[in-house]
């Protein structure tokens, strides 16, 4: 009969631990064994960066101190970092209704049939395998060298990564309300709309925000091969050699990159995503 | 002597059925989960202006037969009617216009907590509202908010109207959930242990609620409970479930403990006593 007190017997000793399991030790061996290769071949060796320390030290002396005159470098430094900023804003604003589109037709939760599902998520497969600087490359063929290049390359590869995280967001909600609303009549879009869009809002937010965030820095890359903004700049100064004007580039772009995730964690912090 | 044997089948009131149209009739509900019976051929039915408890240990069945009349489950065999329409069988519209004569409240409330109780209760109407007018909470026709209103007036919570339903303690989000219910204009509510999260008095609260709905306004009402007490002081009937079956099926007024045991501990029924 249970006295509902604890036996005054010793208890049964707990299983050993063992120190690795056979599957653990063939994790660590494969982890081992690509940190191995993939040494090899990057041709990974600290010893030539040592020994390389002269072209370094080189490099410093002419990029050190940075060029901070204002007409010439500073102030259109700060001009393209607003034009990056503006990149990184259209970007990912406008990649908005496509990337929330596709979300509802990829997840489980509010896609009409599988057939629709598997459709969706192949796109924003396409869309996130897809590097933005590929797209910057092809639209810059397209609408010619500038920042309108860059927005639609980041549009594109946006759509497909908030679309994805936006759908997976969206298939871990919980179901309760969609099936209050179903019992009482209500349709696919109405569910969507009553249902699941106000339980992923934070989640939302927070996810654009953050993509804000790595789209400005996206945005200086973008740059690099022709669609505007700072990273242009930066890549003029590389090829004419005046690295102490890319040094003031580069600070200009750590101010702006430093200031909007300051910002975008603020909001995040203050809508609780 | 089976537990099943035990306890008795006796018809309801005749007063109780007689009071109101057979609002839904359920035959031989079937379903499995697994290979395993959830609901054994059950038979159920139930009157306008009747309250309605179901009663039966965990995993017995209750939840799953709520879940297949209102087609959030799809049972194995069976039928479901509702005011003499035969679900699954009807053509054209008729399916989602029968569908939404029948609600359903939730113990776990299912409000969306970001948005007011009003919106929440507008909700419940999405199924008769045009998509252009649906598609936001700001979409959303004055009538409808009006009636939204009054629905919240009902449950006694017309003076929390804007606040987010998160915000809300448990019996009034149960009672704004009901609300949900009345603005979808459902004839017959079924409401799926509705107070196992509420204290003793919210739970009271509530299913006088509920109680109150079926005798004033003449709704259907069923609710699943694991508090015989409530069922007794609210209830007109009182449907007893073992292992998917319906083995109880008597006016609320004349149950005993006995019957209730029989219910919850159907192994420890005295062998020697007869069914009543």
């Amino acid at each position: 009969m249970s006295t509902g007190t604890l036996s005054p017997q010793i208890p049964p000793a707990p299983p050993r631990r063992r120190l690795i399991s056979p599957a653990a030790g063939a994790v660590t061996a494969v982890v081992v064994a690509a940190h191995a290769l993939a040494w090899h071949a990057t041709e990974f060796s600290p010893a030539a960066l040592v020994q390389g320390w002269r072209g370094m030290a080189d490099f410093l002396g002419q990029a050190l101190p940075p060029d901070l005159s204002w007409q010439q470098v500073l102030l259109p430094s700060l001009r393209a970092a607003l034009i990056t900023l503006a990149i990184g804003l259209l970007g990912t604003t406008l990649s908005v209704p496509p990337a929330l589109g596709l979300a509802l037709l990829a997840a489980r939760t509010t896609a009409p049939n599988r057939w629709v599902y598997q459709a969706a998520r192949s796109i924003l497969s396409f869309l996130r395998a897809v590097p933005d600087v590929v797209f910057a490359l092809i639209f810059v063929t397209a609408v010619g060298l500038g920042p309108f290049a860059g927005v639609l390359a980041l549009i594109l590869h946006n759509t497909g990564v908030m679309g994805k995280l936006w759908a997976e967001a969206m298939e871990e909600i919980d179901l309760g309300p969609r099936d209050a609303l179903r019992v009482g009549g209500a349709s696919g879009i109405q569910i969507a709309a009553h249902a699941v869009l106000p339980a992923v809002v934070p989640q939302f937010v927070g996810l654009l925000l953050y993509r804000f965030d790595v789209n400005v820095r996206s945005s200086l890359v973008l740059g690099l091969v022709g669609a505007g903004g700072i990273g242009f700049l930066v890549n003029q100064s590389i090829k004419l050699f005046r690295f102490d004007e890319m040094v003031t580039h580069l600070v200009v772009v750590m101010a702006l990159v430093v200031a909007v995730d300051q910002l975008s964690a603020y909001v995040r912090r203050r809508i609780g995503a | 002597m089976t537990p099943a044997d035990t306890t008795r089948r006796s018809s309801p009131p005749a007063a109780v059925v007689e009071a109101g149209d057979p609002a839904l009739v359920v035959r031989g509900l079937r379903k499995s989960f697994s290979g395993r019976t959830v609901l054994d051929h059950l038979d159920l039915h139930l009157a306008s202006g009747e309250f309605l408890a179901l009663l039966g240990a965990n995993g017995c069945g209750k939840s799953t037969a709520l879940r297949c009349i209102v087609g959030l489950e799809t049972p194995d065999a069976g039928t479901v009617t509702v005011h003499g329409h035969r679900l699954g069988a009807a053509r054209g519209t008729e399916p989602a216009h029968l569908r939404r004569q029948t609600a359903m409240v939730f113990q776990q409330v299912h409000l969306v907590r970001r948005r007011s109780a009003l919106d929440n209760v507008c909700a419940g109407a999405l199924g008769r509202l045009p998509l252009r007018r649906s598609l936001a909470p700001i979409l959303f026709p004055r009538a409808l908010r009006q009636e939204a209103m009054a629905c919240l007036e009902r449950v006694g919570m017309a003076d929390r109207a804007a606040e987010p339903a998160g915000r809300l303690s448990g019996g009034q989000q149960q009672r704004v959930a009901i609300a949900r219910a009345l603005c979808q204009r459902a004839k017959i509510i079924l409401a799926d242990e509705p107070v196992s999260a509420l204290d003793p008095a919210a739970a009271e609260q509530v299913i006088g609620l509920l109680a109150g709905l079926a005798h004033e306004r003449g709704l259907a009402v069923a609710a699943v409970l694991h508090q015989p007490q409530l069922a007794l002081r609210h209830a007109d009937r009182v449907v007893g479930l073992l292992h998917g079956r319906a083995v109880l099926d008597a006016a609320a007024a004349t149950l005993t403990a006995t019957d209730f045991e029989a219910l919850y501990a159907p192994d420890h029924r005295p062998a020697e006593q007869e069914p009543r």
